[in-house]
């Protein structure tokens, strides 16, 4: 049986990914996808823990986080498209004019 | 009153009832919309069924249920997933009044929108949906699943007021911001799932009790802590408040300030609050470096709101600042975790709603009636509409808690629970209350520019006389007013009802 650890590591190595993908890519749409990443890296550590849990809640858990991350996206996209047709840039740098 | 009738009729879903209205509500208004073509009749439909849901849970909180000849208060569970007590009725109501002010006053504003009119309600009433089956949920399932129910449907209503630059941006800030808090509160869940092997609330302070802190169980709540952070705009996570606030329309900016952020701090009182309180009193666990950790949020979060509150010309950016620091008065509950200190922060949630709730709806009255959103635009306002400038000086001198207001009684209580404990003085956090009435008197300055602005600046040459203002606006604002006054002049009835909620979060 392959050990714990190297799910959690594999769930922090994604969550890792996605944290820097969002605080250094500059199109929303990429920041996004690494929001997902970073979703299913907390997926990853729930079925592991379910697994070796012997219990079943963490599986409820990870259906929920995949139908609330679908969610998420749909929003998230049509108002990035929103966003395009009134300034035609997805760039996140272009979003100034309102600060502090 | 007799609620036994309630539970006959529709069993252990009675829990639910008031969320099952409103669920029926929101399925409903997009097709009255489509027939009325108009947006009077869908929000006098709207307002009817949150009334309707607000009187059932009034029944459900006030009434008692009789099982076999013995009385008692009404308290179930729906389906194993919703617990309806004391504590998530009172909550629940908090999110109805927030709700029919926002209802009401949705139809006149010349901000919302006109053409999805219906879909508009309809999210209205499925965000605050969302919140009620927070504040009823008991494992950390139904928590996760409620507050993104809140978060979704607030990006759209957000991005809802189109052809508005300032609102698209301010909903893809939202949408990224609210997402990486999805991201950091459900990689948090995870590891406390690892950790103490429970997702159910009430087991939880058992399970740490018996497991211990480990590496994953404080990496998991600093996690959670951090997402539902960006929920409640605590520093150092409250950059988003601002700009979201002012980009929406000004009823969603209210449904956002005084609803969603008490979401927030429920959940802070449903999972961390209750899970170190219990295990502190069952297997003596120290809840020391929780208590410290959540001061310096409350003293960091209310300090940068209220210094950055003083720089800003925009009054709904203002808002939103004072908004942050009132969240930091309100996190003093997490840092003492008392019964007391609950009291007042429940106390402070309800007064908050009506004193930031009516300064946003006098905002939003003076939008329709064609005045800015600058502080400088409401330069001689109290010669132009002196009624509206008074209660907008009634609720800022709440805000900025000024005797009789009720700002000044809830901070009053929430203050000395830092200062009293269950059983006498405590020591540890005088300095905390300390930090508070300090920040207190610095709100006020900002709140004061304000209202030397309306009163004594003199208005600008080309300003007409007569505003015309919206009369739904009018009322809201009115009844406001009056409650300001009235809880701060004799608080006891609501204050019981919170200190009740207290002792059933408290009684485990």
């Amino acid at each position: 049986m392959i050990p714990m650890e190297y799910f959690l590591t594999f769930g922090a190595i994604l969550f890792a990914i996605g944290a820097f993908g969002v605080m250094t890519k500059k199109n929303t749409v990429i920041i996004l996808m690494c929001i997902e990443l970073m979703l299913n890296a907390a997926n990853i550590n729930f079925i592991a823990f379910s697994a070796f849990l012997g219990d079943a809640m963490g599986q409820v858990m990870v259906i929920m986080t995949i139908s609330v991350a679908a969610a998420e996206v749909a929003v998230g996209i049509a108002i990035v498209l929103n966003a395009y047709k009134m300034r035609k840039t997805t760039d996140a740098d272009d979003l100034t004019t309102m600060r502090w | 009153m007799d609620v036994t009738w309630i539970t006959d009729l529709i069993g252990n879903y009675a829990a639910v009832l008031p969320m099952l209205i409103l669920i029926v509500g929101a399925l409903l208004l997009p097709a009255t919309n489509y027939v009325f073509k108009k947006r009077l009749p869908v929000t006098s439909i709207a307002m009817v069924i949150v009334l309707i849901s607000l009187v059932f849970n009034i029944l459900l909180l006030t009434g008692t249920v009789e099982d076999g000849g013995v009385k008692s208060a009404f308290a179930h569970t729906a389906a194993g997933l919703f617990a309806y007590d004391d504590f998530s009725g009172l909550m629940i109501l908090l999110f109805q009044i927030v709700l029919a002010i926002v209802v009401f006053v949705s139809g006149e504003s010349n901000e919302t929108t006109k053409l999805h009119f219906g879909a508009y309600m309809s999210l209205l009433l499925i965000a605050t949906t969302g919140m009620m089956f927070v504040v009823t949920a008991v494992d950390l399932i139904g928590i996760f699943v409620g507050v993104e129910c809140v978060s979704i449907t607030s990006y759209a209503l957000v991005a809802l007021k189109r052809n508005d630059p300032r609102a698209s941006e301010a909903a893809v800030k939202y949408v990224v911001i609210g997402g990486l808090s999805t991201a950091l509160t459900i990689y948090g869940i995870s590891m406390i799932y690892g950790a103490l092997h429970t997702l159910t609330i009430a087991d939880l302070g058992l399970a740490l009790g018996a497991y211990g802190y480990s590496w994953a169980f404080i990496l998991g709540v600093i996690a959670m802590v951090a997402g539902y952070g960006f929920k409640i705009a605590a520093a150092p996570f409250h950059m988003w408040a601002p700009d979201v606030y002012e980009g929406a329309a000004t009823p969603v900016s209210i449904l956002l300030a005084t609803g969603s952020k008490k979401m927030g701090l429920a959940v802070f009182i449903k999972v961390f609050l209750v899970m170190f309180v219990a295990a502190n009193a069952l297997s003596g666990i120290d809840n020391d470096p929780m208590q410290y950790l959540f001061a310096i949020i409350a003293a960091i979060t209310m300090t940068i709101g209220n210094i950055v509150a003083i720089a800003q010309h925009n009054i709904k950016r203002m808002l939103a600042y004072s908004s942050v620091a009132q969240a930091g008065y309100i996190l003093i509950v997490m840092a003492v975790m008392s019964e007391y200190a609950l009291t007042g922060g429940i106390f402070h949630m309800f007064t908050h709603v009506f004193m930031k709730g009516g300064a946003f709806l006098v905002v939003g009255a003076l939008i329709f009636a064609g005045i800015g959103e600058k502080i400088s635009d409401y330069n001689g306002l109290a010669k132009r509409a002196p009624w509206l400038a008074f209660a907008m000086m009634i609720f800022l001198m709440s805000l900025a808690g000024v005797p009789p207001l009720a700002g000044f009684t809830s901070k009053f209580v929430l203050f000395s629970g830092a200062i009293y404990g269950d059983d006498g003085v405590i020591t540890q956090w005088i300095w905390l209350a300390f930090v508070a009435i300090l920040n207190s008197a610095i709100s006020l300055y900002y709140y004061v520019k304000v209202i030397r602005a309306m009163y004594i600046e003199k208005p600008a040459k080309d300003a007409k006389a007569d505003l015309k203002l919206p009369k739904t606006f009018c009322v809201a604002i009115a009844v406001c007013a009056v409650l300001v006054v009235v809880l701060g002049i004799y608080p006891a009835p609501i204050l019981d009802l919170c200190a009740e909620a207290a002792s059933v979060v408290f009684a485990i």
